[in-house]
């Protein structure tokens, strides 16, 4: 079952422009983006992208063991977003930026981390589809977890439907 | 494959030819403008197609349907067959999903698509097909032509970019509703309309150059919409009067929010 | 656009379920289940009333079927895509003014009642 995931030229530029910028002490930003489903051909789903929310400085943790920490207040605003954002079924995304080219994938950081905060978009959100996207300089890797789903999807393309139009394919197999 | 293939489009970018296979292109309309483009698409490169047409060949196809030979109007060889059999000739890779049917019997494969280019017959379906653009991030490429005027025939045409958070078909005074509602007087259908290969060949160059440019951004030009006229009489094309005086800024006709499968809020 | 809330209160009598559904700058009332007058075929369906001017009519009903009825319509708009959807609607003007939408929905159904 393919999953898919679009946005247009204009966001990915945006979303670049803002993770690529330094933070006081975190070592990467991060921020949520939000989209909304589409169904394919077979049972397929696309992820549409909607917008973004850059996470201020003064709502990141300061912990050097790890990339970035986002703290609870960004949490919070994340949820409740999701809450709103259930009438539209909108569905909220982790991003961020390894800032080096070509394909790439979850770092054991990354694995460890991000998931855990799936279960909770889930309950708030059950009708929409959240999950994780991380960028590289001109590529990226999404996965999906759709309606009260245990594992994700990996979203087997990433389209950014701009000038010029970006497809970002997966070859990894994780 | 020799490496000398695409050897003679090389402008076109260091990464243009993969950028060019990956890249998805729904033809709705494989007719006089739409066997044009599959065949321009073929030869640059292109990889994967969605494709649609319900109509076969026939004789009064023949001055305008690339790729239709006498035998396959007396054959009546559905469309969808010869632009097929057209890619494969020159991309025997392809992936190609066809449909012998109307996009909107079976729309869940353009979805995937990152542009469309329609070559459709009125301007309700362009309407419909820019609306399921903007809600599945798709740019659209739109191409037609008339020929209006008895005494002195007068070739027109257009060729349009719509993409999503750019201008749309309205903004650029194409759609209107004046428009719509004169051709839904004539219940859709205006009869046979004229139709000649090398206007079509005109608009089809066109709008695959705007695709090929929107794929590899080989002219560094960020394009966001675009509406050229075409004039067949002086065989020129020019950007539409509309464009010039544009007030609109901003598409105000497409919310950002109507994206993805339609949402109802139940009363 | 929001629908004053009495207009679309009176209107969910007519079907099983009334939903609001925007698409490209027009707000249609998408009614699951509506009842057609007697001597329809089939007697239920789907509809879309568009209570603003589209297409050359001031208000359209698009109806998910092509009824059958006991007055021959001109079927002039079959598979119209709206909300991803195919919708089939007859040539019928309702020209009231300033009607409530339980109103325009009536005279819309008139057309499957009445020989014009």
């Amino acid at each position: 079952m393919k999953t898919h995931i679009k946005m247009t030229g204009e966001l990915h530029a945006s979303i670049l422009q803002d993770l690529k910028r330094r933070h006081p002490f975190a070592a990467e930003r991060v921020g949520f983006v939000f989209g909304r489903l589409g169904s394919l051909a077979d049972g397929g789903r696309l992820v549409l992208l909607t917008r973004y929310h850059s996470i201020a400085d003064d709502q990141y943790v300061e912990d050097n063991t790890v990339g970035a920490r986002i703290g609870s207040d960004a949490l919070t605003w994340a949820m409740q977003a999701v809450y709103h954002g259930r009438p539209a079924r909108e569905g909220i995304f982790h991003i961020h930026l390894h800032g080096h080219r070509g394909e790439t994938g979850m770092s054991a950081t990354d694995r460890r981390e991000i998931p855990n905060l799936i279960p909770g978009f889930q309950s708030v959100g059950r009708d929409a589809g959240h999950g994780i996207i991380i960028l590289s300089l001109d590529h990226g890797s999404g996965w999906v977890w759709v309606q009260g789903s245990a594992e994700p999807a990996y979203a087997e393309c990433i389209s950014v439907i701009g000038a010029p139009i970006g497809v970002f394919e997966r070859r990894r197999t994780a | 494959m020799s490496k000398d293939r695409y050897s003679r489009q090389s402008f076109l970018g260091a990464d243009s030819e993969e950028f060019i296979s990956r890249c998805t292109v729904g033809v709705p309309g494989l007719g006089g403008g739409g066997s044009h483009i599959v065949q321009q698409l073929a030869h640059i490169g292109f990889q994967r197609y969605v494709l649609y047409d319900y109509d076969v060949a026939e004789e009064s196809n023949l001055n305008r349907l690339v790729g239709a030979t006498l035998t396959d109007a007396l054959a009546e060889t559905p469309k969808l067959h010869l632009a097929i059999k057209m890619i494969y000739g020159l991309q025997p890779n392809a992936n190609i999903q066809g449909f012998a049917c109307k996009w909107q019997d079976k729309p869940e494969p353009l979805r995937e698509c990152q542009m469309i280019l329609g070559c459709v017959d009125s301007y309700k379906t362009r309407e419909e097909l820019e609306i399921v653009c903007r809600r599945y991030l798709m740019h659209y490429i739109d191409i037609g032509m008339d020929v209006h005027g008895k005494e002195r025939p007068v070739i027109g045409g257009q060729i349009i970019q719509s993409s999503p958070g750019g201008l749309c078909m309205r903004c650029m005074g194409f759609l209107t509703d004046e428009k719509l509602a004169a051709e839904a007087a004539r219940y859709g259908n205006a009869g046979p309309r004229p139709q000649v290969v090398w206007p079509n060949g005109v608009l089809a160059s066109t709008a695959v150059g705007l695709a090929v440019d929107l794929v590899t951004n080989w002219t560094r030009r960020t394009r966001t919409h675009a509406f050229l006229a075409y004039d067949g009489n002086e065989g020129t094309i020019r950007e539409s009067l509309t464009l010039r005086n544009l007030a609109i800024k901003q598409c105000p006709h497409f919310a950002s929010s109507e994206v993805g499968d339609p949402v109802l809020v139940e009363l | 656009m929001a629908y004053p809330a009495e207009q679309t209160d009176d209107l969910k009598r007519y079907s099983e379920k009334l939903s609001l559904l925007p698409e490209a700058g027009v707000s249609f009332l998408l009614m699951e289940g509506l009842r057609l007058p007697a001597g329809c075929q089939p007697s239920v369906c789907d509809a879309l009333l568009c209570p603003v001017a589209k297409d050359g009519y001031p208000s359209r009903l698009y109806l998910s079927v092509q009824v059958a009825s006991p007055y021959t319509r001109n079927w002039n708009c079959s598979n119209a895509r709206i909300g991803e959807r195919n919708w089939f609607a007859f040539s019928w003007k309702v020209d009231l003014l300033s009607p409530t939408l339980t109103q325009l929905l009536i005279a819309h159904l008139n057309g499957f009642a009445k020989d014009k």
